[in-house]
């Protein structure tokens, strides 16, 4: 299959930006030369692992990847075990722009050299794999699933007209990296396949954030997730005007949605989505708690499973969460079905969790509990006679993401086991909960 | 255990409990231990909420360009003189 001719960047005009330096534009021109340049530079293997912090960069080394007909592999988490797993069993590279600590793989540094070339504007086959996302299965291997250009142009063009952003230039302002489905979507592929512009840094506190809003034109979007809005909403700041926010990994309660809109006088769109399919519809939660797919998308049951079908998938995913659908284009979420824990964009199961966990000599049992989805820290209850909470909690950072570390951590005799071995939710909350009380 | 300043017991505390750390047996920080990482395992969740408080109690807001932030979080110590050279409450 040859497939169609797609354009690597939605042109414009080249002066156009396409991201945004501190206060500086960068012009799509100068973008596209930069990313010709990085293909140039790039390791001759046949997926590259882009590591690159800056936004700016992380666009031209997969802009470049795409150019050399290279895949760009999206790791589910950076810590150094995690990519040297995936880049030893793909044949990958790792691209980055700066020094990855505890990383004891080649990785190419990206040097911009301010490539003066005037190419012409390129095509990238719908065909061509582009990324490799993975998901943390629940036996802990990395799964694999695979997003042809075709389908990443296709997808992002729904969410461009969804959000009103296809015509004229927004630009945006995240807290996300670009190094997952909801970043890469929702920064660097709105930038580069629609008329907006995105900053290349990330910025993180709540003045770094009110700050990099300041320094860029009207009208503008700020990227996040449900941890960084709390954050904002609670900081007594003087916030610029914005045209919307986006947010997406965990739904938000009313709550804070409401005093989001407050803060910012602008509405609050929320992202779902899931790895296998990337993002696939919208909610205004203070408006309708229904989910809306992206037009042309459709739901369809088959036994107890949801599918999804639409312009930007290849087959028909079924969907992970449990949902129930009226019409097939609206939805309610009614749970999540996966284990699948996504802190700060960083994701993993429980299941791989309380393997790590089991794992750790000393621990006879033990298990990791999400308490409740938006609060996001994690809870462990543990039997473990030997063990203090310090120690354990040293010897769980040696090898799970430092967002997993749970709080609390309750040490008992023995866990709430019913006579099957099964670990009932309820009676691992009440736990919780007590401890909470008595502390 | 290096002795604490006045500061830093303040800072120390305000980071039990602001983090909930007594929920993990923490009940005291040395002043020269690293915070994030491989000491106390603070991450970027709680660098946010610790801005937040410090802002909150101390009147002043933490920005990464700030000659080095990570140098300011390293330690209770370090970040009892940063907010002593920041601080606008009084």
């Amino acid at each position: 299959m040859t497939g169609i001719a797609l354009p690597l960047i939605e042109t414009g005009t080249g002066d156009a930006p396409i991201a945004w330096h501190r206060e500086l534009p960068i012009s799509r021109r100068q973008f596209l030369a930069d990313a010709i340049d990085a293909a140039s530079q790039l390791p001759d293997t046949p997926r590259i692992v882009n590591l690159c912090v800056d936004r700016y960069h992380f666009m031209v080394g997969f802009a470049g990847a795409l150019l050399r007909g290279q895949t760009t592999l999206m790791p589910p988490s950076r810590a150094p075990d995690v990519i040297r797993e995936i880049a030893d069993e793909y044949g990958a590279s790792c691209l980055s722009d700066t020094l990855i600590e505890g990383l004891d793989l080649p990785t190419h540094q990206l040097c911009l050299r301010n490539s003066l070339a005037e190419p012409d504007w390129p095509f990238i086959s719908s065909t061509q794999p582009a990324v490799l996302a993975f998901t943390s299965g629940s036996t802990g291997r990395p799964q694999p699933n695979q997003k042809s250009w075709g389908q990443l142009v296709a997808g992002t063009h729904l969410a461009l007209r969804r959000f009103g952003i296809h015509e004229h230039t927004h630009h945006l302002v995240a807290t996300v990296p670009a190094q997952h489905m909801y970043g890469l979507e929702s920064t660097v592929l709105y930038a580069m396949l629609g008329p907006n512009a995105v900053l290349s840094g990330q910025p993180f506190y709540p003045e770094d954030i009110r700050a990099a809003l300041a320094h860029l034109p009207k009208p503008r979007v700020l990227v996040t997730t449900p941890i960084h809005l709390r954050a904002l909403t609670r900081a007594k700041l003087d916030w610029p005007e914005l045209d919307f926010l986006l947010c997406a990994t965990a739904p938000l309660d009313g709550t804070l949605a409401s005093t989001a809109e407050l803060t910012y006088k602008a509405p609050l769109h929320e992202i779902y989505g899931f790895t296998e399919a990337g993002a696939v519809a919208s909610r205004e939660p203070l408006r309708d708690q229904r989910w809306h797919l992206y037009e042309g998308m459709h739901l369809s049951k088959t036994g107890d499973d949801w599918q999804i079908s639409g312009p930007q998938l290849a087959q028909k995913k079924t969907l992970t969460d449990y949902v129930e659908s009226d019409d097939g284009v609206h939805f309610v979420l009614l749970g999540r079905r996966s284990e699948l824990i996504n802190i700060a964009g960083k994701r993993i199961t429980i299941g791989e969790l309380n393997h790590r966990l089991l794992s750790i000599p000393g621990v006879i049992d033990g298990c990791f509990v999400q308490p409740d989805p938006t609060r996001e820290r994690l809870a462990v209850l543990v039997v473990a006679p030997d063990l203090d909470e310090t120690i354990l909690i040293q010897l769980l950072a040696r090898c799970i993401d430092p967002v997993f570390l749970p709080r609390p951590l309750i040490k008992l005799a023995a866990l709430p086991r019913t006579d099957t071995g099964k670990l009932p939710r309820k009676a691992l909350l009440e736990l919780i909960d007590n401890v909470r009380l008595s502390a | 255990m290096n002795p604490l300043s006045e500061i830093e017991q303040e800072v120390a505390d305000l980071i039990i409990s602001t983090l909930n750390l007594e929920d993990v047996g923490v009940t005291e920080i040395d002043p020269e231990a690293p915070l994030f990482r491989e000491g106390l395992g603070l991450d970027s969740i709680d660098a946010l909420e610790l801005a937040l408080a410090i802002s909150n109690r101390y009147g002043f807001q933490i920005k990464s360009d700030d000659d080095n932030t990570k140098q300011i979080f390293a330690s209770v110590r370090n970040l009892a003189r940063y907010i002593q050279q920041n601080r606008t409450d009084g």
